[in-house]
């Protein structure tokens, strides 16, 4: 294959490997199947024309009309003259694919279903990426350069999922680009013409005879693409991610029921930060209802039951069709007051989303069109494509009102359930649940516990509530929400949610409206404005039960107030007292002063102390030492080779040992010993001097005097014995003459000198020596072993050739 | 010879004689340096020939005192001395002797030539032709001579100190290099100081120092001073490391031919008088460093390259002295067992013995 070739092949693999880190994001992958093939054609029509040969502008722009021609073929046949050429109506026909797909690309959670526009998007965009690759690394020949588009096409992908996409496309990726460059230095390294391999390993000729390329220059090339690639792998590992936020994490994640069908996922929390911070109010949905007060309509969307420590998401479930009756609410008991309500609910036209807007818990739904049951979550999903628009409906629901007695006396929990809503990940700062315990001191039992929580948040705490907050990202955004507490209805509920279950009170998160406001004509209008989130706690006997920690948002249902029993007059068992009506809340405890008051301040000494004792938390034991230990790696590091040389000397010189043979070991190592002392001082030794004159050198270069130098004498002529003599006469005190010529040398380098032989000794270039010696070692055995096996091998295959010949 | 010598324990007469004969080559040194003024290392280097059974060439150029070291170690010596002057026209037979008819008993009689001496000054040795200096070469090494299929063994002990100009010199031959090789030691006089140059014109003004000269010592005692020196002990690292060395000599890029076995014998036997000298029963690397340069440069040839390039042997022997490892970490046991190549040592790639590089 002819460089050109083999490069246009490269360029082309490496486009569709990039692209690959796309699949992820849509849920069907038979488009990459056809933009490998688009982009093959592309790529062909490319390598004809440079054949030709052509200008290279003319070639690229060649290319691109063919990307156009097919692009028009394949999306807009009808519109297009014969076909394939492109005509105004085609021209619109792309505009609105593209805002379609760009309407649709913001709608839908990942993975999204592969509409037209996204298809457009997808298949246009690699073959966009792969033309300008291709241009760039065989028509232009500088394939560096080429890694920029595709690292645009590798970092959307990689960005829209939000790494939630595996990390193995990188290395994907990276090897397609890595073959490119590759390709291309090959091809560059061929045109010096024929390439002389090293010393031959064994007989023949030094040429290279096999292939007549370069192969050694090629290995080489290979090994250290392979070690950029490990060490980009591995260095992601080490340092610390930017991680996605408390917002802005796609809740992924799709439903395969039974019946088949994918459900694909509008991110709930996006859609809900930005319905709450549209500039205008728009209405979404319009009901009435037979219930006495509307205070506890809550029209919840979805349930988000999986936390992976920096946000809710929601797990993939089992779904089935919608029975004639819902199964009963999990967890309900009997004993529990209960009252049926039936409500019509009309969404606007403009209101699609796949999720069914119901009060919880509902027993009956009659609702036309392709909607399926999600029993565990008991949301009700739309299949295929099935949106809310313009949709009415009717739910039959249950208002479920226990008593604080009821919730406070609920027993444990099934063990199944248990274990799964009160999993928290175990990177969760530990603040979290520091901070949960704190709150909840006093409280008697789960439900007091959760009501301390919601108090918290919802007045106590001195948080305040804010639409524009962004908390940011990753682990650490629950810890700072608890820290800056702002936050919106995302904020609270998350957080309560993580709270209540590192408390071991199983815990979601819910996903919808609030009750909205009364209309004219007497039903209820739920706008953008009223999109909510809210904690849902498990009480055995209860079922789940929802909390309203958010301030200025919502009402807190009835059996969620007054409970701590020193907290207020109100009795638990008249739960129609309060008028759930009102929003926003009253302060659920009986105290004077507003959530709004706090904010501002004005409440004396209450809210400066909760926030001087949140702020006194600080950095919690665990960061402390992590610090710590972030400080003291690098310290230790430095340290080592004075501790190591530490250790060395100690060895040598506390040798012990009364035999002839022992005394003589002892000799030498202090030999070494004050060798290596005087290295460290920077007198390099030298093999070629015999004892006495080293020890003449030392004293020399080290400028030792009187005492020193006689000790290093004498532990010359003591070597001196124990190597030359036939009968030894090993001297005496050698460790202290090496301590009195260390203490010499150290006197006669000064402060820096000896400060720098304490803290980097010279002579730890012993260690490096042995360890290089033993891989050289090492990699002898290993090129014995290979040949050895090659030569059995080449034995083995000659045996049968002798016997025919 | 040596290897008998290795298990011997010094016993204690063994010891006493050392002390003698640091004491009677201290008489020996004395005497010599009351001739040889300023040249301590050339007179110590001299009687370490001596002791260690070794012959003595002394090269400079004409006017340093060749011939009076030689005459003055000859005379502090009590033994038979014998000087040949070596002319071109000097024949064999004029050193080895020569078979007379005896008229009267009617038979051949063997006339002993100038060799037959304890101590053989053979002057201007260079001058005189190679054929000539080849009768030098069997008494020089086995201590004999053989003439007319009779062999007459040389007296002991038996020392040639030959002295010669540098070959640059006008009407000099270069010695053979067999000869060379049966050279112990080659050493070099030098100018003297001012001031020791300024002693000998006061000295030697008014009468020969050499008339004055008595012998500090009989030959006997310099046979027993000999013994005393072979009962030197030398570790085996000491032993390989002057295989070390020498064999290194073979492999330098530089040199042409390399110093031989026999030059192993010597530098080692040259080490255990050295170490002897200082009073001291074991040979130490030092002993070895120290009588490299004599012991092996003059028998180095180096090659054209080298000459082109004023490489000198002495030159040669001092790199590898600094190229080649002293056994310092007690590696006894290692070398005794020949395990490893000494680390570090000097790799120029094999060579044949004896093989010639131009």
């Amino acid at each position: 294959m002819s460089g050109r070739g083999r490069l246009a092949l490269c360029a082309w693999a490496a486009t569709l490997l990039a692209a690959a880190a796309m699949t992820p994001l849509v849920d069907a992958w038979t488009w990459l199947l056809q933009a490998a093939f688009l982009s093959a054609v592309v790529s062909g029509a490319g390598a004809a024309a440079r054949r030709v040969p052509l200008a290279r502008p003319l070639i690229v722009a060649g290319q691109a009309v063919l990307i156009l021609l097919l692009l028009t073929l394949l999306f807009a046949r009808e519109d297009a003259l014969l076909g394939v050429v492109p005509g105004p109506d085609a021209g619109t026909r792309f505009g609105e694919l593209l805002a379609a797909g760009a309407q649709d690309v913001g709608r839908y959670a990942i993975p999204a279903p592969a509409t037209d526009g996204i298809m457009l998007m997808l298949i246009g965009g690699v073959l966009l990426i792969g033309l300008a690759v291709d241009a760039l690394a065989v028509t232009y020949r500088s394939a560096a350069p080429a890694g920029l588009p595709l690292l645009a096409l590798f970092s959307v992908a990689a960005g829209l999922s939000g790494g939630g996409a595996g990390w193995w496309w990188f290395p994907l990726a990276a090897s397609g680009y890595l073959a490119l460059l590759l390709a291309e230095s090959r091809d560059r390294l061929s045109q010096w013409g024929r390439v002389f391999g090293g010393a031959p390993q064994r007989g023949g000729a030094g040429l290279d005879i096999e292939g007549g390329t370069a192969r050694a220059p090629m290995r080489t090339g290979r090994r250290i693409g392979a070690a950029a690639l490990g060490v980009a792998l591995v260095v992601h590992w080490s340092l610390p991610s930017l991680g996605g936020g408390l917002i802005g994490q796609g809740g992924g994640g799709a439903g395969t029921g039974p019946g088949g069908g994918t459900i694909n996922a509008v991110n709930p929390v996006v859609t809900l930060k930005d319905s709450l911070n549209q500039p205008e109010s728009r209405e979404w949905l319009k009901y009435k209802t037979n219930a006495k007060t509307t205070g506890d309509m809550y029209l919840r969307i979805m349930a988000l039951d999986r936390f992976d420590g920096g946000a809710w998401k929601f797990s993939v479930r089992e779904i089935t069709d919608i029975p004639g009756e819902l199964p009963r609410p999990e967890g309900l008991g009997d004993g529990v007051a209960t009252t049926e309500v039936r409500t019509n609910i009309s969404a606007a036209a403009a209101y699609r989303q796949g999720w069914l807007p119901m009060p919880y818990p509902a027993s009956e739904v009659a609702v036309d069109g392709r909607w399926r049951f999600d029993p565990a979550r008991r949301t009700i999903v739309g299949d295929r494509g099935q949106t809310t628009g313009g949709l009415q409906y009717s739910v039959t629901s249950l208002r479920v009102r226990p008593t604080a007695q009821q919730l406070a006396e609920a027993p444990k929990a099934p063990a199944a359930l248990l274990e799964e809503y009160t999993r928290v990940p175990d990177t969760l700062p530990g603040d979290v649940r520091s901070t949960a315990l704190r709150v909840t001191r006093g409280a008697a039992n789960d439900y007091e516990r959760a009501v301390a929580l919601q108090d918290w948040f919802a007045a106590d705490g001195g948080f305040s509530y804010d639409t524009e907050v962004d908390s940011g990202g990753g682990i650490q955004a629950i810890s700072r929400f608890l820290k800056n507490k702002e936050g919106f209805c995302i904020h609270f509920s998350f957080s309560m949610a993580a709270m209540a279950r590192t408390l071991g009170i199983p815990a979601r998160v819910a996903v919808g409206f609030t009750p909205g406001s009364p209309a004219a004509d007497g039903a209820m209008s739920v706008t953008n404005r009223d999109a909510h989130a809210w904690p849902e706690l498990y009480f055995e006997g209860v079922g789940w039960t929802r909390f309203e920690p958010t301030p200025t948002r919502g009402s807190a249902p009835d059996y969620a107030r007054a409970a701590i029993p020193s907290a207020g007059p109100s009795s638990p068992a008249e739960p129609e007292a309060a008028a759930p009506e009102e929003v926003p809340a009253a302060p659920s405890r009986s105290s004077d002063c507003s959530p709004q008051e706090r904010r501002l301040g004005e409440c004396g000494a209450t809210a400066p102390q909760d926030v001087a004792a949140a702020g006194g938390e600080g950095p919690t034991l665990g960061s402390v030492l992590m610090w710590a230990g972030g400080i003291a790696a690098p310290a230790a590091v430095l340290l080592l080779p004075m501790l190591w040389r530490r250790r060395l000397r100690g060895l040598r010189l506390g040798s012990g040992g009364r035999t002839a043979e022992d005394a003589a070991a002892r000799t030498l190592l202090v030999w070494q010993e004050v060798t290596d002392t005087a290295w460290d001082h920077g007198i390099v030794p030298d093999d070629s001097l015999s004892p006495r004159r080293a020890a003449a050198r030392i004293v020399r270069l080290g400028g030792l005097e009187g005492a020193p130098a006689d000790s290093v004498r004498r532990v010359a002529r003591a070597v001196e014995q124990v190597l030359y003599a036939p009968r030894p006469a090993p001297g005496t005190g050698l460790a202290e003459d090496a301590e009195r010529v260390r203490a010499g040398l150290g006197e006669r380098a000064g402060r820096v000198g000896r400060l720098r032989a304490l803290t980097l000794p010279r002579s730890g270039m012993r260690v490096v020596w042995a360890c290089s010696e033993r891989w050289g070692a090492v990699g002898d055995r290993v090129t014995a072993a290979r040949r050895g096996l090659r030569d059995r091998a080449v034995a083995q295959l000659r045996r049968p050739l002798r016997h025919r010949g | 010879m040596e290897r008998a010598e290795e298990g011997r324990v010094t016993t204690y007469d063994d010891r006493a004689s050392l002390t003698d004969l640091t004491t009677t080559a201290e008489r020996v040194r004395r005497s010599v340096e009351g001739v040889i003024e300023g040249k301590p290392e050339v007179v110590r280097l001299s009687l370490t020939v001596l002791l260690a059974e070794g012959h003595l060439l002394i090269e400079d150029v004409p006017g340093v005192g060749k011939t009076m070291l030689a005459k003055a170690l000859a005379r502090s010596i009590d033994c038979s001395v014998r000087r040949i002057q070596f002319t071109p026209d000097l024949l064999p037979s004029d050193i080895t002797g020569v078979s007379i008819y005896d008229q009267q008993r009617h038979d051949f009689e063997f006339k002993p030539g100038a060799i037959f001496a304890q101590i053989v000054i053979g002057d201007e040795i260079n001058r005189a032709s190679p054929k000539t200096q080849s009768a030098l070469l069997e008494s020089m090494e086995e201590r004999q001579v053989t003439i007319d299929g009779r062999t007459y063994e040389l007296p002991t002990p038996f020392m040639v100190v030959a002295t010669q100009n540098p070959v640059e010199m006008e009407g000099t031959y270069p010695l053979p290099e067999a000869q060379r090789d049966r050279f112990m030691a080659r050493v070099s006089m030098g100018y003297p100081t001012p001031e020791a140059e300024l002693q000998m014109l006061d000295v030697h003004g008014a009468v020969s120092p050499l008339d004055d000269l008595k012998p500090a010592a009989h030959a006997h005692d310099v046979v027993k001073l000999i013994d005393a020196v072979r009962t030197v002990h030398v570790a085996d690292s000491v032993r390989r490391y002057a295989v070390d060395l020498v064999s290194a000599t073979r492999d330098h890029p530089d040199v042409r031919l390399g110093a031989s076995p026999r030059a192993t014998l010597h530098i080692l036997r040259a080490a255990k008088a050295s170490a002897a000298l200082s009073g001291r029963d074991y040979a130490l690397p030092d002993d070895v460093q120290s009588l490299a340069l004599p012991v092996l440069a003059h028998r180095l040839l180096p090659t054209a390259q080298a000459q082109l390039n004023r490489r000198t042997a002495e030159q040669v022997v001092q790199e590898i002295l600094q190229r080649t490892p002293v056994p310092a970490s007690g590696s006894d046991r290692a070398y005794g067992a020949g395990g490893r190549q000494a680390p570090g040592g000097p790799v120029f790639g094999g060579q044949r013995p004896g093989v010639r590089r131009i």
